[in-house]
């Protein structure tokens, strides 16, 4: 049935073969990207290795106005311009490439509400430490989010971020927290994975899903950037399997990287 | 053993304890877990201690109006729906609330608030028949424009224009939320088995609104009311654990059919005749009082010339008035 | 002896309405001498003194250098003249609404019996005066109020400021017009500014928030304009379907730049000139000031007019320009140059022609063009003398080239480049002339050495604009 169900549903995606060429997309990787934005591009990364599907990556300072949804990372494939995980991991489905497709319903609903956790919850806290914590944003994200442009354009556009995420945060009901209740909540989400994870080489068993690739971009990330308090990656490492679950990941995929 | 706590939030309506999806959940998970709440249904927002609604006052006086610390309030107090949850099940219900906030929220604000015709036809006369006189004229307004600038902050970037695509796009999130849940809640009574938890409060919450109210545009409610166990779940709860309301909807029924195929009907029309007699009358009042202050003024003037040759008649004239 | 009006030297009203036979067309005025005249024409005579009547804010001392020349009059007739010079400068100032000159023997103690006195009597503009104007385009309306400030600090200052709300965008302007006293060219102004602009032939959408400072002043004949300009520029595609390499271009950027113009303009109007010729040279660096964009740019117009027989104009045009990117970071999408539309090279799209991905245009770094019109009245020319005078026929060979260069390959493989490859067009045409700012032409075009990827427009084609190949 797939394949008849497939080829009617992504006829004309398909019809092109993933090429060679494919590039992603994201901020200049050594001065200018913040750690949120690094963890969405460490994702889409490891999907694609996941799926083995190969990919360049590109670094531009002007990456987050390139990108069509203004978010980052994003993949320019032939035509297409495709930006955030989600969206990707449709774009890549309908080119006949899918991690999810051996999961039943239950499992799929499971792994959805995950990936929505993530997004919800951690993705929102590093924004929140980035923006909202002033020690960080001064030392680290408003530095780094306006090196490539001169004065006075740099002070003016990291404002405005600060200004337009800070705006975010009121608006979903996280204006009024404390760093401390953001903390808390990263450990609560960190439990979460932990107890879904279990003893599991990845979420759903034996085989890697676009989940797996998100809370690794997500984790490592974290665990490997150096912030102005180190309380955020204190949080992860205190459950283990999710250690063990960034290294065997960091492992499998990125061996030829590492070495 | 103190007062106990006692809880603001919206007025109930088309069959549900409140119309307010923040407030269902908090009511749903108050009934479940057994939390005895003092509650106080509302239509006046700024009656509320925190000025917004829902609100919780605890007995130690602190206002709490978020759900989320709500419901972990109400757990300290022990007062937990989820007690008899495993980690693993726990860890569930962060996942799939999390799902309905990024998913399925968006599109429950934009059927609400940003699609014309359902907005004008039940969420804001709604809210202004409820409101009290002069708040009804704006408040309802100023709610829109908080919803719209949180949905637009929420996605981005992008110009938010209520257009097809971006209703395309929220639409498709949506369905596909809750054919997850749908998926997830299986043939099962509550999304954990029989008794239920702050999970199904939450979807409680989300989805009932969606399903009770009577939408023009009912894209969204169509989808909805073909899943058949979501639906399911919603009047099961109603009338397990609300079964006031759910009989007040039936004695409606046959009002609010009526009210549903007849747009014009008569109590609203009143309230129309109503408004539109005191905005003409408050113009009239405007007016005369606008140009009495005029003509009082220039009459204090020519007072004010005048004084000086004849003050006994100005004392006189003004205990006359 | 009466009053001699000096108005009646006027050829005409001067702030008639816009649309009428200008005084530019309009030769030296012939004064008309009455017997009368004739009579004092010899006598000779001293202007003893010169008022100014009606001045309410204004500053006498910004004036003195404006009417100084009056006094240097020998004659009833070099009085008049001058005294018309004088209104003329005065009104240029525009810090007045309406100058009228009464000429009158002198009276009083110390009265000369050949003294004359000048009056000027003036009316000033008010003190602000507004504007409001909506605008409704396609898909887009927008409101625009405008504020105006004449003689702000009572020497001739200038403070504007508008304002525009659309429903998509709003942009503003801010500008300070200062002049120096008794010598109207030289002046200084400062602008503020944010401005909004759409190019659908690029997929691009520019917002330029922006302050600069020019100072003209004019050198013999020449006229000079020193300019700095710092700009924040915000690049965006117009759609998602706009190609990656406009995509690239996305962002913010900051630009930087000095610029120097120099005109030198002897035509007796800028849009249907009869004669004269007009040289334009252009140049600007940015980068050195500070900001993310270098670049030298180098940009030239020359035109030239001559009347031939039957009222009829030939004119040829030639511009061209370069820009040299400094440094290895490459030029922007929005620093390049275009060409092609029916104000430069007819019988082409607007803007499309040169280097383009998927439809749109990036532009070039180097550009010629060529243009030769001759224009003729109207056949059997209905209207003479009124109406008929705003319209000309003309027939046009227009050429042009727009590409980007490699800069190994030294000067003659750029001169090579810009030679092939070029596009040429040719046609006949109805202008009709707007005022004296701009002017709408109504061609049938043939489009000749069209390249793969050019958009042409073939067969009639409409063009409003102010600058004109």
């Amino acid at each position: 049935m797939s394949l008849a169900a497939e080829a009617f549903v992504s006829q004309i995606a398909a019809a092109e073969p993933w090429p060679e060429n494919a590039t992603l997309y994201q901020p200049l990787k050594d001065d200018q990207i913040l750690l949120s934005d690094c963890a969405s591009s460490l994702a889409v990364q490891t999907y694609l290795r996941m799926c083995g599907l190969p990919v360049q990556v590109a670094c531009k300072a002007n990456a987050e106005y390139m990108s069509p949804s203004g978010k980052v990372p994003f993949v320019h494939v032939g035509n297409h311009v495709v930006s955030e995980l989600g969206p990707i991991v449709q774009f890549t489905k309908a080119k006949g490439h899918s991690l999810s497709d051996g999961l039943d319903d239950v499992q799929r609903a499971e792994m959805k509400a995950y990936m929505e956790l993530v997004h919800n919850m951690l993705l929102t806290a590093e924004l929140y430490v980035q923006w909202c914590d002033d020690s960080t944003a001064t030392e680290i994200s408003r530095p780094r989010y306006s090196s490539p442009y001169s004065w006075p354009l740099n002070h003016i556009l990291a404002y405005q971020k600060q200004w337009d995420v800070r705006r975010k945060m009121k608006a979903i009901g996280w204006g009024g927290k404390t760093l401390e209740q953001v903390y808390e909540d990263v450990s609560q989400c960190c439990q979460a994975l932990s107890q879904r994870l279990g003893t599991q080489p990845y979420f759903f068993n034996k085989h890697p899903t676009e989940l797996d690739a998100l809370v690794f971009g997500h984790l490592f990330t974290i665990l490997t950037t150096q912030l102005t308090s180190s309380e955020l990656a204190e949080r992860i490492r205190r459950c283990s399997n999710l250690l063990a679950f960034c290294k065997h990941i960091e492992h499998t995929y990125f061996k030829d990287k590492s070495t | 053993m103190s007062a106990p706590d006692e809880l603001f939030c919206w007025e109930g309506d088309w069959g549900l304890p409140s119309v307010d999806t923040d407030c269902l959940t908090i009511l749903a998970y108050a009934k479940f877990a057994g939390a005895p709440l003092k509650v106080h249904k509302i239509s006046n927002p700024w009656r509320s201690p925190s000025g917004s609604l829902p609100a919780l006052r605890t007995s130690k006086g602190e206002v709490l109006s978020r759900p989320s610390d709500i419901i972990i309030h109400l757990r300290k107090q022990k007062y937990n729906a989820d007690y008899d949850l495993s980690a693993r099940e726990g860890a569930d219900t962060l996942a799939f609330t999390s799902l309905l906030e990024e998913k399925l929220l968006p599109a429950l604000m934009y059927t609400f608030w940003m699609e014309c015709k359902n907005y004008v036809e039940v969420t804001r006369r709604w809210y202004a028949e409820h409101m009290p006189f002069p708040l009804s004229l704006f408040l309802p307004g100023r709610m829109q424009a908080g919803q719209l600038e949180r949905l637009s902050l929420a996605r981005g970037h992008n110009a938010l224009e209520a257009g097809e695509e971006l209703e395309k796009e929220l639409y498709h999130d949506a369905v596909e939320c809750m054919n997850l849940l749908s998926q997830r809640l299986g043939a099962n009574k509550f999304f954990f088995g029989d008794s239920p938890s702050s999970l199904d409060a939450f979807v409680f919450g989300h989805l009932a609104p969606l399903l009770k109210a009577k939408l023009p545009n009912g894209k969204l409610q169509q989808q909805l009311k073909s899943l058949d166990n979501l639906t399911h779940f919603c009047s099961n709860i109603l009338l397990l654990y609300f079964p006031t309301d759910g009989r007040e909807n039936l004695s409606h029924k046959a009002s609010s059919q009526a009210e549903g195929g007849d747009f014009d009907h008569v109590p609203n029309k009143r309230r129309k005749q109503i408004l539109s007699a005191l905005v003409a009358v408050g113009a009239m009042l405007a007016y005369a009082l606008f140009t009495g202050i005029l003509s009082i003024q220039h009459v204090h003037q020519r007072a004010i010339e005048s004084s000086p040759g004849l003050p006994a008649d100005e004392e006189e004239e003004e205990e006359e008035d | 002896m009466g009053a001699v009006h000096a108005r009646s030297l006027d050829p005409l009203p001067m702030r008639g309405p816009e649309l009428g036979v200008h005084a530019d067309d309009v030769d030296a005025p012939d004064v008309e001498q009455d017997p009368k005249q004739e009579v004092l024409e010899n006598k000779n005579v001293v202007v003893q003194k010169v008022h100014i009547d009606g001045l309410g804010k204004t500053k006498e001392d910004c004036l003195t250098y404006e009417i100084a020349e009056v006094f240097r009059a020998k004659d009833l007739i070099d009085v008049m003249k001058r005294s018309h010079e004088a209104r003329q400068r005065l009104l240029r100032l525009g810090i007045f609404r309406k100058v009228e000159v009464v000429i009158d023997t002198s009276q009083g103690v110390d009265a000369l019996p050949n003294g004359l006195d000048v009056t000027f009597e003036v009316t000033e503009l008010r003190r602000m005066t507004g504007s409001y104007n909506t605008m409704v385009g396609n898909n887009e309306g927008s409101m625009v109020l405008g504020l105006k400030l004449p003689n702000t600090f009572g020497r001739a200052e200038k403070l504007t400021f508008q304002f525009s709300y659309g429903t998509k965008e709003t942009s503003y302007g801010l500008s300070f017009f200062k002049p120096q006293a008794g010598n109207f060219e030289r002046n200084v102004s400062v602008n503020l500014y944010k401005v909004t602009g759409q190019f659908p032939w690029s997929s691009l959408r520019e917002t330029d928030r922006g302050i600069s400072t020019e100072i003209s002043f004019p050198v013999w004949k020449t006229n000079h304009t020193l300019k700095w300009e710092g700009v924040w520029r915000e690049l965006g595609c117009l759609a998602r379907t706009a190609s990656f390499a406009v995509r690239e271009e996305s962002g913010h950027s900051l630009k930087s730049s000095l610029s120097h113009a120099m005109v030198i303009d002897t035509r007796n109007s800028s849009i249907l000139p009869r004669k004269g010729g007009l040289l334009k040279v252009h140049q600007e660096l940015a980068g050195y000031t500070g900001g993310d964009a270098r670049f030298l740019k180098e940009d030239f117009e020359i035109q030239l007019n001559r009347s031939l027989f039957w009222d009829s104009v030939l004119s040829a045009s030639l511009w061209g320009g370069l820009l040299l990117p400094i440094g290895d970071q490459p030029t922007s999408i929005a620093d390049r140059f275009y060409l092609g539309g029916p104000t430069s090279v007819r019988g082409f799209s607007m803007y499309s022609m040169g280097p383009q991905s998927k439809g749109d245009y990036l532009g070039g770094e180097a550009y010629c063009a060529g243009g030769l019109h001759l224009y003729t009245p109207l056949p059997f020319r209905p209207g003479k003398g009124g109406f008929g005078d705003l319209f000309r026929t003309h027939f046009f060979l227009n050429a042009g080239n727009l590409c980007n260069l490699n800069y190994g390959e030294g000067p003659q493989a750029h001169l090579k480049k810009l030679a092939e490859c070029i596009r040429w067009s040719y046609g006949a045409g109805i202008l009709l002339r707007l005022g004296n700012i701009a002017r709408l032409e109504l061609n049938y075009c043939i489009p000749m050495g069209v390249q793969s990827g050019d958009k042409i427009c073939d067969g009639v084609q409409f063009g409003a604009g102010i600058r004109f190949l």
